[in-house]
């Protein structure tokens, strides 16, 4: 292996680095928008709700206000009815009265009701005596419903004991009709009533809450008036009432139902709607933000990814070049000594005893004669040539380095199957290496022809450790240089290696 | 390097647009505008109930229509639609009195002219004839419902039980009087109106004379309105009547009231209770005096009118209104035949289909239908003022303040001074 190699592990560590930049800064990134967004999401959500219920409210009150503003006309017309002496003086039931100065008095009477429910869609405005005499127009559904009791039923309804009235529906199941009574004296009662079909005008809700149900309900949460008329005479749902029982003006908000009270005399005005119909738009928009958030996410994530890349960029190219100049040997081009142990020692730690490796160590014969004789160019260049010369002959999976002044070092990582293939192998590697460190230092170069002395020892046989089998080879490569130099020997106990 | 910056400036400028940043625009929310229009009728609760279930699917077959009714007891309506009238504030449609056409639109401009409306409202349903009823200076200004008469009902099983025989003529009733009134039982009853009517017809019968001529000028004379004051007198002291001031509906169902002078349009009003009890009522031949042919001295009129005010703002779905409740099934199902058997083509047709077409209240337009001697009434005689007259000065009468002839006589004078006499 060149230095080009052992560089590639620092640079996947500076790539784990700048992946993890990325990552980290994409996480990051969305981390922060999905927080944000949730906030966002969860305080618009509060807002929204707040201002929801607020709203509804307003719109109850509005009911009851409308409701309130609709009985009060109603109470005011019969008041005024007082403003004729002979409405609260003249007593049908007198004994003692002229008939024909009564029948003048009921027609003056008559007259004054009429005159004041002149413009009102009333059902029924007039008196009832307690010997059920009327005076002024009762409908043929009222005297229907009450019969000959219709001044005892009609009395039972004066409730208010100061104002001396009520309001009433629902007599034996009936809720077509809306009655007010006032008692007049003991012996009558003013009675006026309306359609309850009125009161969609009283309780005509905007169209943006055409949704919202509108009941009037009893002080037993019995239905008098829904907007579809179809609850009339039920009671209230136990959903609703169970949310607003106790409470004369409220409004309250959970995950099913947004639901307001108000109380209008004795009766409660309530308004009701699902809170997923209510809140549907919002439901929408809280889609939409997601929706837009987690596009937004993948842009900032990619964004933060592509700045990541290009932050450290320039910082893996740095490291790659410095990695280079820390691990090589300027002269050479192969590791340096460091290096080359860190690597080998590392590897040969990692290996397993079925692995073949090889350690081949080259030391330049005499090379001091060619510093001396030719001058230290020379032998710089000599060296820079054995750098050439190891690159030629071994591979790119092998660890090649300079470990001394003239002395080289090769881990072989590779090989045949078999020990004896790989033996081969690294003899022939041995030959090739001699061969060509013959050829790049020629006689006619340097003016003899330099050798080297070439040792090799084998792992796991020769040595585990770096320092087990570098000792190992250092050992045949000296027996090399003792028989002759110029050649290669491989460790051998028996030769007196050990 | 330039076109990464493009690249990030452009990715941000999208993400921006996604989340709606830099968005300042109004917020503008239309409310569906409906066109609200009124309406206005009179009548009972029948008529109110089924009319406001009527108008509540008018307004589901036309959605961007609000139809805001206005309605009373007729003598409520009387009173309201002239303050309306004479303030400008009358119904978009309102339910009208033939009379009311002479008294506000003489010359036909006092209302719409609904014959510029044909393209919506179908009056092909309508002959001319029947149309003539609401020309004025010939213009289209209201539309008869049906026919309508003063009827005489009879509970024949109350007649049954006493063995007596359905009246034909007053004596028949007088007779039937001694026969009830010991068990507090009168042969026939009416509400005030009603009364007027009956009277007149008696007036009628016994002079042989319409109470107006051609010229709407009244004939009577104070011996004839004597005659009608000392009528109405005897058939109180003699029970064959309550007092018009003690009338009451509900003596009906009751029992006390064996029969009794109403509208074709009031059959089921008064009656449906009655009917529903099991016992059997009949509409009866008009009381004559002896001798006349039954129906001398009645009168037949358009039992209604639809008219669209002059000064609507909304002609066309006015005229959509009014053609809904002139000629559309949906309305003639909820209006039956309450006002009488419709006059529009297909709304006969259709009551006749779904078998509607029966009952106290469709027999008692046949007897209308089939009589010839009645008379179609000049509508200046429901005039309220005018019978309240009349019934002010029989009570001088029967309270014993005033002779008969003096009553009579103050009441001529009133009518001179407020109305156009005979010579």
């Amino acid at each position: 292996m060149s230095n080009k190699s052992h560089s590639r592990g620092h640079l996947k560590a500076v790539r784990r680095i700048q992946i993890t930049m990325m990552l980290g800064f994409a996480f990051l990134v969305m981390a922060a928008v999905l927080a944000v967004m949730v906030l966002a999401v969860n305080k618009t959500d509060a807002v929204l709700k707040n201002k929801v219920v607020s709203m509804t409210s307003s719109l109850s009150v509005q009911m009851k206000l409308n409701l309130s503003g609709y009985m009060n006309r109603m109470e005011t017309i019969a008041t005024l009815a007082f403003g004729e002496k002979e409405s609260y003086t003249y007593d049908a039931t007198d004994p003692n009265n002229d008939e024909y100065e009564a029948i003048n008095t009921e027609k003056v009477i008559s007259d004054k009701l009429f005159s004041l429910c002149i413009m009102e869609n009333f059902v029924d405005y007039g008196i009832v005596y307690r010997n059920n005499r009327t005076v002024g127009k009762l409908s043929n559904g009222t005297m229907s419903l009450f019969g000959e009791k219709m001044f005892e039923e009609l009395s039972k309804m004066v409730k208010d004991p100061r104002s001396q009235d009520g309001w009433f529906t629902g007599y034996e199941g009936d809720f077509r009709r809306i009655y007010y009574v006032k008692q007049v004296h003991e012996n009558a009662v003013l009675v006026i009533s309306f359609y309850a079909n009125e009161l969609s005008e009283v309780f005509d809700n905007p169209e943006t809450l055409s949704g919202m149900q509108i009941q009037l309900v009893d002080g037993n949460y019995k239905t008098l008036y829904s907007k579809n008329g179809k609850e009339a005479g039920t009671p209230l749902s136990e959903d609703i009432r169970s949310r607003i029982e106790g409470h004369d003006s409220a409004t309250a908000m959970d995950n099913e139902y947004l639901v307001s009270v108000n109380k209008c005399n004795d009766w409660y005005v309530v308004c009701y709607i699902p809170t997923q119909k209510i809140l549907a738009e919002k439901n929408e928009m809280k889609r939409y933000i997601y929706m837009a958030g987690v596009i937004a996410m993948v842009l900032a994530a990619m964004l933060g990814m592509y700045l990541s890349w290009l932050l450290t960029k320039p910082v893996k190219y740095m490291v790659s070049e410095l990695d280079n100049k820390a691990s090589t040997d300027r002269l050479t081009g192969i590791l340096n000594k460091l290096t080359f142990e860190e690597l080998a020692g590392t590897t040969l730690q990692n290996s397993l005893n079925s692995e073949h490796r090889a350690m081949v160590i080259l030391d330049i014969d005499d090379f001091k004669r060619v510093n001396d004789t030719l001058g230290h160019a020379a032998g710089d260049k000599l060296l820079a040539g054995t750098g050439g010369v190891l690159r030629q002959v071994f591979s790119d999976d092998d660890y090649l380095g300079r470990i001394g002044g003239d002395e080289f070092c090769v881990l072989v990582n590779s090989g045949a199957q078999s020990e004896e293939e790989f033996v081969e192998h690294i003899k022939n590697r041995c030959q090739a290496l001699n061969k060509a460190f013959h050829d790049n230092s020629t006689a006619a170069e340097y003016g003899y022809q330099v050798t080297a002395s070439i040792g090799a020892a084998l792992y796991p046989k020769d040595g585990k450790s770096f320092e087990e089998l570098y000792t190992a080879c250092d050992k045949a490569m000296y027996r090399a240089k003792k028989s002759g130099k110029d050649g290669f020997t491989f460790y051998d106990e028996k030769s007196g290696d050990a | 390097m330039k076109k990464r910056f493009l690249a990030t400036i452009s990715a941000f400028c999208f993400a921006l647009t996604l989340t709606g940043c830099g968005n300042d625009k109004n917020v503008v929310v239309d409310q569906t505008v409906q066109t609200e229009i009124t309406l206005s009728w009179w009548g009972n609760d029948t008529r109110s109930e089924y009319t406001l279930a009527a108008i509540e699917e008018f307004e589901k077959l036309h959605p961007d229509i609000k139809v805001k009714c206005s309605y009373s007891e007729w003598s409520g309506y009387e009173a309201r639609n002239q303050v309306r009238m004479i303030s400008g504030t009358e119904t978009d449609v309102m339910q009208i009195n033939v009379g009311w056409l002479d008294q506000y639109s003489p010359d036909g401009e006092g209302y719409y002219d609904i014959s510029a409306l044909a393209d919506t409202v179908d009056l092909s349903n309508f002959s001319e004839d029947v149309l003539e009823y609401g020309m004025r200076g010939g213009k289209l200004n209201a539309v008869p419902i049906a026919m309508n008469a003063e009827t005489m009902y009879i509970n024949k099983s109350i007649y049954d039980k006493y063995g007596i025989d359905i009246p034909k003529t007053w004596d028949d009733l007088f007779e039937a009087a001694k026969v009830m009134s010991p068990d507090g039982i009168y042969p026939m009853a009416g509400a005030d109106k009603s009364m007027w009517l009956t009277l007149v017809a008696y007036g009628e019968q016994l002079s042989g004379k319409h109470f107006y001529n051609e010229n709407n000028e009244i004939t009577f004379n104070a011996k004839d309105f004597q005659n009608m004051i000392e009528f109405y007198g005897k058939m109180v002291n003699e029970k064959v009547i309550p007092l018009i001031e003690d009338y009451q509906k509900f003596n009906m169902e009751n029992g006390k009231y064996a029969g009794s002078i109403g509208w074709v349009s009031d059959a089921l009003n008064f009656y449906k209770n009655v009917i529903a009890d099991g016992q059997e009522v009949v509409a009866a031949d008009y009381p004559v005096i002896e001798g006349l042919p039954s129906g001398t001295g009645w009168y037949a009129k358009p039992a209604t009118l639809y008219a669209i005010s002059k000064n609507t703002e909304h002609p066309q779905e006015a005229a959509i209104l009014l053609d809904y409740m002139l000629n559309s099934r949906e309305m003639a199902k909820y209006q039956g035949i309450e006002k009488g058997i419709p006059i529009s083509t297909s709304a006969r047709n259709y009551l006749d289909e779904i078998g509607k077409l029966s009952g106290l209240q469709y027999e008692a337009s046949l007897v209308m239908e089939n009589n010839e001697y009645i008379s179609s009434m000049n509508s200046l005689i429901e005039n309220s003022a005018l019978f309240n007259d009349f019934i002010d000065a029989s009570n001088l009468y029967l309270f014993n303040k005033a002779t008969s002839k003096e009553a009579a006589e103050q009441l001529y004078e009133k009518y001179c001074e407020s109305y156009d006499m005979a010579k």
